[in-house]
């Protein structure tokens, strides 16, 4: 990756801060499709969170039905909470590589530059004469932190964007909101801080890389997603895959009589008749749901 | 909570903690892009050698008893240096230039931007340049030459002073970086730049007599031969320009970039690259004579000892090699060499990057002593 952004440098004006922007965008492209799947899946989790809380509620006290219970719910609607994960830890090996290119790239001292020309390739010529690269771009020499402190901020604010947008605009769950919230803060405030003390060219990417992700998001998400009132919200595309996974969950008729035939009609109908009242309130809240589900076209 | 939901959590502290703790060392911040630490060569007069430690001091050491001519002359650090381990230029006091020794005097450079003139046989301190602030970071080493001192500068400027006072006598503006040494012969001094050219300036007020476009940076110093000049580029090429005019005589392509100085011995230049070999070539026409692979990157300038020319690959092994084709191990330091080697009386003499400096025998290879440069 070393001599990929070298090259493209090249053929960039010869300018360091276009060629970290454009495989920046090279590489998000290529890593798009583990992108969306993960921004998906986190969806998909946040929209689960107040039926998990409700599960938790329900059967707090007998950890293997709830267990059970949860398996059941990932299941169905086909969401994994590691699968949340996952496609991010396959990415940052990209991520790292293409990190560290852009530190090596940015060699200032004798022994970044003797350290450089063993990662350059003796095929391609061009990289040779290129070296070492204009470190100049905008207001920045990219090789040292920006001391106007505009990318540490813009770094901090494209986190903070980034993250509010996926952030769950409604929860039950207390604890959760608190999490949330505390993400939300302490991430930017820390990325920003690091940045302070990166080359510019490093925070040059994490801002464009943001940039990125939020774009993705606006499209995958549903718009601006927590940046928007609750309620104005709208699931666009494929995230109607899950919804309609949770919702088919609830609305789907539970006859305790049916349960309890294999222990007895009397059993049986003894627990429908206890079970009714939150039958009836399940599916009160299947009705809810409807009314948000978006008009078939 | 359930098995997967507390994968899930556990993956994201993991994240979490890779960003805060290991971020910094994952995504590039060991060993690229930290404290400068340098590498200055020696040189010898009167049995003593002068070099300048990783500790940022001008050390003066006699070679027969290896005790320090005087105490060891420390360079302030410099005050502009700010940020931690991934911010470049964080602090230290590096010497990369060998220093360039007068009767009197003793010249050393150091990477924070300023030039010292220190007293040969006391140690006292007679003049620094500049005598207020700093220069750009110095990288070569200055040359002393005719009452006058050469120094270039990452500012891009060819400095030359008076070598007893420190007054600047003239500067030359380049288009980039100046890492070379120069060098001087008769009324001209030749230095290379990162805008890619060779100049030939005069010595006596800094005017161009001509430059020489190559298409990659040039840290390399010039060797002036037989009127030739020898200079190695980061295109790859090493070549020959006619002293006269900077007219292209011969080149040759190696495989990687040319850093240290050439040599020349009886007609032959010999030269190393970051490739990891030594060349040899008929200093007329160019023809290569023989070629030596020592397996490890060569940054430093080789030096004649004993009829053989001494290179030292970056992986601490020390070659003698000639244009006969021969090539011989003398020893293996186990420690990375970037100095460049200095020789007399049939010993070399080899700064590490442990800051040790070896005296090794030219014949057997067998290493006379070793000292350690750190303040005891």
């Amino acid at each position: 990756m070393i001599n990929i952004l070298i090259v493209v440098s090249g053929y960039l004006l010869h300018n360091f801060g276009l060629a970290i922007i454009a495989l920046t965008i090279i590489v998000r492209v290529v890593t798009l499709p583990l992108t969306t799947k993960q921004l998906r899946a986190t969806k998909a989790m946040q929209e689960m969170q107040p039926k998990l809380a409700e599960l938790q509620k329900k059967h707090g006290k007998d950890k293997a039905k709830l267990a059970q219970e949860q398996m059941r719910m990932y299941k169905e609607s086909g969401v994994s909470p590691a699968g949340c994960m996952l496609p991010m830890l396959v990415q940052m090996p990209i991520w790292i590589a293409l990190f560290q290119s852009i530190i090596r790239v940015l060699a200032t001292k004798p022994e970044d530059f003797l350290n450089l020309s063993q990662h350059l390739y003796s095929s391609w010529s061009q990289v040779f004469f290129l070296v070492p690269l204009n470190s100049q771009f905008l207001w920045l020499d990219l090789s040292i932190p920006d001391r106007f402190l505009m990318l540490p901020i813009l770094v901090g604010g494209t986190m903070w964007l980034q993250q509010k947008m996926v952030m769950p605009t409604t929860s039950a769950d207390p604890k959760q909101q608190a999490q949330s919230r505390m993400m939300l803060w302490m991430m930017p405030l820390m990325f920003a801080f690091l940045t302070m003390q990166f080359p510019a060219g490093l925070a040059l990417y994490w801002v464009i890389s943001n940039v990125i992700t939020i774009v993705i998001q606006y499209y995958m998400v549903g718009g601006w997603g927590g940046l928007m009132p609750a309620g104005a919200q709208k699931p666009v595309g494929r995230d109607k895959k899950y919804i309609t996974h949770i919702t088919r969950v609830e609305e789907k008729p539970v006859d305790f009589a049916d349960v309890g035939a294999d222990i007895g009609a009397d059993v049986g109908a003894d627990i429908a008749r206890k079970a009714a009242p939150s039958l009836r309130m399940f599916k009160r809240q299947a009705k809810k749901n409807k009314g948000h589900r978006p008009t078939r076209k | 909570m359930s098995g997967k939901l507390l994968i899930g959590k556990v993956l994201l502290l993991l994240v979490m903690l890779l960003a805060l703790v290991g971020g910094p060392a994952l995504l590039g911040c060991t060993g690229v892009n930290t404290i400068p630490r340098g590498w200055s060569g020696g040189v010898i007069a009167d049995d003593t050698i002068f070099l300048g430690s990783m500790e940022g001091k001008l050390v003066a050491i006699d070679v027969s008893s290896q005790e320090r001519r005087w105490p060891d002359v420390p360079f302030e650090a410099s005050k502009k240096a700010t940020g931690f381990g991934c911010a470049p230029d964080a602090g230290g006091v590096a010497i990369y230039g060998s220093p360039s020794l007068t009767e009197e005097l003793v010249y050393i450079a150091a990477y924070h931007g300023k030039l010292y003139a220190i007293n040969s046989e006391t140690g006292a301190l007679r003049w620094v340049y500049p005598r207020e602030g700093e220069l750009e970071p110095i990288v070569g080493g200055p040359v002393s030459v005719l009452g006058k001192v050469y120094i270039g500068s990452s500012d891009g400027k060819l400095y030359a002073l008076d070598a007893a006072t420190g007054d600047k006598g003239w500067e030359f503006e380049t288009g980039g970086k100046i890492w070379s040494t120069p060098s001087v012969n008769g009324d001209t001094v030749y230095i290379g730049s990162f805008d890619k050219k060779l100049y030939a300036l005069d010595t006596v007020d800094g005017r161009k007599k001509w430059e020489f476009a190559t298409e990659g940076a040039i840290v390399a110093t010039p060797l002036v031969y037989d009127d030739t000049v020898y200079i190695g580029s980061f295109d790859r090429y090493l070549y020959a320009l006619s002293e006269a005019d900077g007219s292209l005589r011969w080149k040759f392509q190696a495989e990687n970039w040319f850093w240290g100085r050439p040599l020349a011995d009886g007609g032959v230049i010999y030269t190393a690259s970051v490739d990891g070999r030594v060349y040899a070539f008929n200093a007329g026409n160019g023809d290569k004579i023989a070629e030596f692979n020592l397996g490890s990157p060569v940054s430093s300038s080789p030096v004649l000892s004993e009829g053989s020319v001494m290179v030292a690959s970056q992986a601490g092994r020390i070659y003698a090699v000639n244009s006969g084709q021969q090539k011989k191990q003398l020893v293996d330091l186990e420690e990375e060499i970037y100095a460049s080697l200095a020789a007399s009386g049939g010993v070399v003499y080899v700064h590490t990057d442990k800051d040790v400096l070896y005296a090794v025998d030219t014949r057997s290879g067998a290493i006379r002593w070793s000292l350690s440069l750190e303040s005891e």
